[in-house]
């Protein structure tokens, strides 16, 4: 197979987000981290929500689907589940995952599915004109908003940590070639992962701008060059988790940036349909014939021998 | 004399085993060659509150109704006494534990407050002791009814020598004392009973054996006591087999045949029990090879339900869920996004008494113009009810065709009446059976871009999302690519390529599939109903036709695409003042439908909100009542 380029998941719609939009940086990462693993195109579906970063479907010459707000997570595992061989991948903003959809990314987590959820992470509701969003800081007012903030902010680390996320780590949208890499061990990561991508919004956060983000950021890995996310038993998780968590409470002068957390420890759900339902990899739903020449493929007597009464 | 149907009430504390009591009886008389109707009424808990189960048993036909009153009563407790000894035919038997003789209803705790005011009333106007006792004495004095009194504590104590069964293990047998003495009334054969409870505790041989002993025990009791007064006649029903089932399962069998390949569901009561009998049969095989699975998924909301089934309809599985009317509620958005992206899925909603909570475990049709008209904006979608079990058969298989063939949402509409009614079903005709996935593809013919939606076709090819060829969907309006597109000129043909879909379906599904009359369109009078009524309502009609008025039953099965032109053509050969509406809601929801699509005016109803049953001695007499000009409207309210 050739090599794949990341313009051969170009598409030829207009790109509609503001100038200097943090989604250009995401698009850029997402469709380089696409060429790398050369992926198939229609082996592909992006799942989104609404929002402005709900579009990126339309950019990436991916099978793409943009669901109702708050949704892009189930329809993500209904595809999934159904067709267990399609490479699925949510990006949806952070009113549409902890906002509306909070419930589905939480319960994501219990289940552990090889599903990575890119989250862009403006702290505003942009399409809807700057209100505050869940991870926007208590008092801070955006331009936008009349006044300040009276809403604490979510961490979402934290609460994907909390949920069973078994992949977690923290992106700068303009940091394309770092976050191409995370996509791409997300991707690849056996179970839930959840990037949270840091996003200006130019237009609605005058607050968080590309500025106050430059200032504080920086990678965990650079500040201590023995940091070492994965843990691989229980015994590793009491001796690592301390640390990790404090790296995730991190906020505010000092942002870190990098993979927070992989646990390879907890099954990924298809392993554990597998155990109760032998065969489900090898014949995944939707991908078996249901008939014969129109005929169902399951004889109903036989099947439901035990409910059957002889006279 | 040898009788030709009987009716029986067993009741108890839930949580008891009454639904034990329901299946091995159904099997046990279905066994013995008769038919039987079982219907379960309980109270929205796990354990304590008063709940019966209420049958049918024929020997000429397969029952389609429950009537009052019954010729048994048996009780597990108190309560059921004093709720139920009203229901009894004068020359019934009413079966109750000696334990119980001196309870006094006041100190029946479960009691709902009203029941036990009405009760008391009723003592109060006889000269009743409100205590067992008392009350069987009454009963005894002033009617033909025959108390059989049994000592269940006794009864019971005999497993502890013969299998090692404490008194409190003790407790769960109970059922089998009903069970027993139901089969010495009717002389059903030990084998049969047994036959019942194998079938219920399929390998658990110990619980087997001790639930044939106490049956048995308590059959030679009663027989050699009372006799079998209640035996029925030889059946007339000429049948090798049958499948002994609930609506739920039998609506999962359906999907099961119709190649369900994903079901979501959340928990909820009355549909969480056919998702619960997919998850046992999640693995498909042919001849002991396994080929396929079924992905059963509980999600963290109905709406979670929903989106995950889109999702598994677009990777090409055959995808439904299943609810009731507060998880529907919650579906709406979701079922609009499926309308618009043209996906194919089943609803299978089981419809409670509602609004908000409602009754959360007692029946209604009262959702029925909810689920034609539910969610914003307009879009296509199928929408069918089924009547008995062989209609939810052959509907849950049909529903998918339906959905894949016109690639759109395909609501199924069920009750909890037929949900939790167990009865003796004919096995379906597979020569009926087709599958028709419509336009769906794994193997695409074009390649690179691709118009999922391609307006030179009304119904286009649906490829799976994986396969072959990159497409889009979206919630906005699309254009052929699947993109987002506000142009006019393209909203107004997707709008009507959509909606076009319905004509088709319209044209396409035959007439007999979406209403049937039954009896003869020159009878006298007309009901009109759909869903559990069609059992109760052909039960009447037999039974007034025994008094000299012939009427007829249209029963309605699809309500979009509506059959109009047939059913304006029935309308109109009847008097308007002898058409009668039958539902279980209080607004006349089929009859505005048939006024929205024919713009025919029903004038005449039956209608029932209680949360239980038509009964048949009731519909009889309404019916009459307004065949005589009575009234136009009757209101009916028997059962607890």
């Amino acid at each position: 197979m050739m090599a794949r380029n990341w313009s051969d998941y170009k598409t030829s719609s207009w790109v509609q987000w503001c100038p200097a939009c943090g989604n250009f940086g995401i698009l850029l990462a997402l469709q380089k981290a696409l060429a790398e693993l050369n992926l198939p195109s229609e082996k592909v579906s992006i799942v989104s929500g609404i929002g402005c970063s709900s579009r990126i479907p339309y950019y990436v010459k991916t099978s793409n689907i943009h669901t109702l707000h708050g949704r892009p997570i189930p329809v993500a595992e209904g595809i999934k589940l159904a067709n267990p061989e399609q490479t699925v991948i949510v990006a949806s903003g952070d009113g549409d995952l902890l906002g509306i959809g909070a419930g589905h990314f939480v319960a994501l987590g219990r289940r552990n599915m090889q599903i990575p959820i890119l989250l862009h992470d403006n702290a505003v509701y942009g399409l809807t004109k700057g209100q505050a969003a869940p991870t926007l800081p208590l008092w801070v007012k955006t331009k936008a908003l009349d006044s300040p903030n009276i809403q604490s902010q979510i961490n979402p680390l934290l609460l994907a940590f909390a949920s069973g996320y078994t992949f977690i780590a923290r992106a700068y949208a303009y940091h394309v070639d770092q976050l191409k890499d995370l996509i791409k061990a997300a991707i690849n990561h056996k179970g839930t992962s959840l990037i949270d991508i840091l996003q200006p919004c130019p237009t609605y956060n005058d607050i968080m701008t590309k500025e106050w983000y430059e200032k504080r950021i920086y990678y965990l890995t650079t500040e201590d060059s023995s940091w070492d996310p994965m843990i691989s038993s229980p015994e590793d998780f009491d001796a690592k988790a301390p640390k990790i968590l404090s790296k995730m409470t991190e906020w505010g002068d000092k942002i870190p940036l990098g993979v927070f957390y992989i646990n390879m420890s907890t099954e990924p759900l298809d392993t554990r349909i597998e155990k109760i339902l032998p065969g489900y990899l090898q014949y995944p739903p939707a991908k078996r014939p249901i008939e014969i020449k129109s005929k169902p493929l399951v004889h109903p007597f036989t099947e439901f021998k035990d409910r059957i009464v002889q006279t | 004399m040898p009788r030709k149907e009987i009716y029986f009430i067993l009741g108890g504390p839930q949580g008891a085993g009454l639904e034990t009591s329901s299946s091995v009886l159904t099997s046990a008389f279905t066994s013995e060659g008769y038919a039987v109707l079982s219907d379960r009424e309980y109270y929205s808990n796990i354990v304590g509150r008063h709940s019966y189960i209420h049958a049918t048993v024929s020997s000429t036909k397969i029952p389609r109704s429950l009537t009052y009153p019954v010729d048994i009563v048996g009780g597990m407790d108190a309560e059921t006494i004093f709720t139920h000894f009203n229901d009894i035919s004068k020359d019934g038997f009413i079966i109750y534990d000696s334990g119980v003789e001196n309870t006094k209803m006041q100190q029946i705790i479960s009691m709902e407050k009203d029941v036990y005011e009405r009760i008391l009333e009723y003592f109060k106007k006889n000269n009743i002791n409100p205590d067992v006792k008392s009350l069987v004495n009454y009963i005894e004095n002033n009617s033909k009814i025959v108390p059989i009194k049994l000592d269940y504590r006794n009864i019971l104590n005999s497993l502890r020598d013969k299998f090692s069964i404490n008194s409190v293990e003790a407790q769960k047998y109970k059922s089998s004392i009903l069970i027993g003495a139901v089969a010495g009334l009717t002389d059903i054969d030990s084998e049969s009973i047994s036959i019942g409870i194998e079938q219920r505790f399929r390998g658990k041989q110990k619980i087997i054996d001790a639930n044939n002993y106490i049956a048995e025990t308590v059959k030679d009791m009663v027989q050699k006591q009372y006799g079998s007064p209640l035996k029925l006649d030889h059946s007339l029903i000429n049948m090798d087999e049958f499948i002994v089932a609930s609506g739920n399962d039998i609506v999962g069998m359906g999907k099961i045949v119709g190649g369900v390949r994903y079901q979501s569901y959340y928990p909820i009561t009355p549909a969480a029990d056919e998702s619960v009998f997919l998850e046992a049969h999640q693995a498909i095989s042919v001849n002991g090879k396994p080929v396929s699975s079924i992905a059963v998924f509980q999600t963290e909301d109905e709406i979670a339900a929903i989106t995950s089934a889109i999702g598994a309809a677009l990777a090409g599985a055959r995808s439904a869920t299943a609810t009731s009317g507060p998880g529907y509620s919650l579906m709406v958005e979701g079922l609009g996004w499926a309308g618009h992206n043209e996906v194919p899925l089943v609803i299978t909603y089981y419809q409670r008494g509602g609004p908000s909570t409602g009754l959360p475990t007692r029946g209604s049709q009262s959702d029925l113009l909810f689920s034609l008209y539910s969610s914003h904006g307009e879009f296509p979608r199928i929408v069918i009810a089924s009547g008995d079990n062989m209609e939810a058969f052959y509907d849950s298989i049909e529903a998918f065709n339906y959905a894949e063939k016109y690639q759109l949402p395909v609501i199924h509409l069920l009750d909890k009446f037929l949900a939790n009614v167990i009865s003796t079903t004919p096995l379906p005709d597979l020569n009926q059976i087709k599958i028709d996935r419509g336009k769906l593809t794994f193997d695409p013919k074009v390649k690179g871009p691709y118009k999922r939606f391609d307006l030179s076709e009304i119904i286009d090819e649906r490829p799976a999302l994986g396969s072959g060829v990159v497409m889009w969907h979206t919630g906005d309006e699309h254009n052929e690519y699947g993109h987002i597109s506000e142009d006019p000129i393209n909203r107004k043909e997707m709008y009507e390529k959509r909606m076009k879909k319905l004509e088709i379906a319209d044209k396409e599904i035959p007439p007999e599939k979406r209403a049937v009359l039954y009896g003869d369109e020159n009878a006298d009078f007309l009901l009109i109903g759909w869903g559990f009524v069609k059992g109760v309502a052909l039960d009447a009609l037999d039974e007034l036709r025994a008094q000299g008025l012939n009427g007829a039953y249209l029963h309605l099965k699809m309500f979009i695409p509506f059959p109009s032109k047939y059913v304006k053509g029935i309308l109109d050969k009847f008097d308007n003042n002898k058409i009668i509406d039958v539902e279980h809601n209080i607004m006349g929801q089929a009859a505005q439908a048939i006024t929205t699509n024919t713009g025919y005016i029903i004038n005449k109803f039956i209608l029932k909100y209680t949360g239980r049953p038509i009964y048949r001695m009731e519909l009889v007499k309404a019916v009459k009542n307004i065949l005589d000009n009575k009234s136009d409207k009757e209101v009916l309210v028997y059962g607890e």
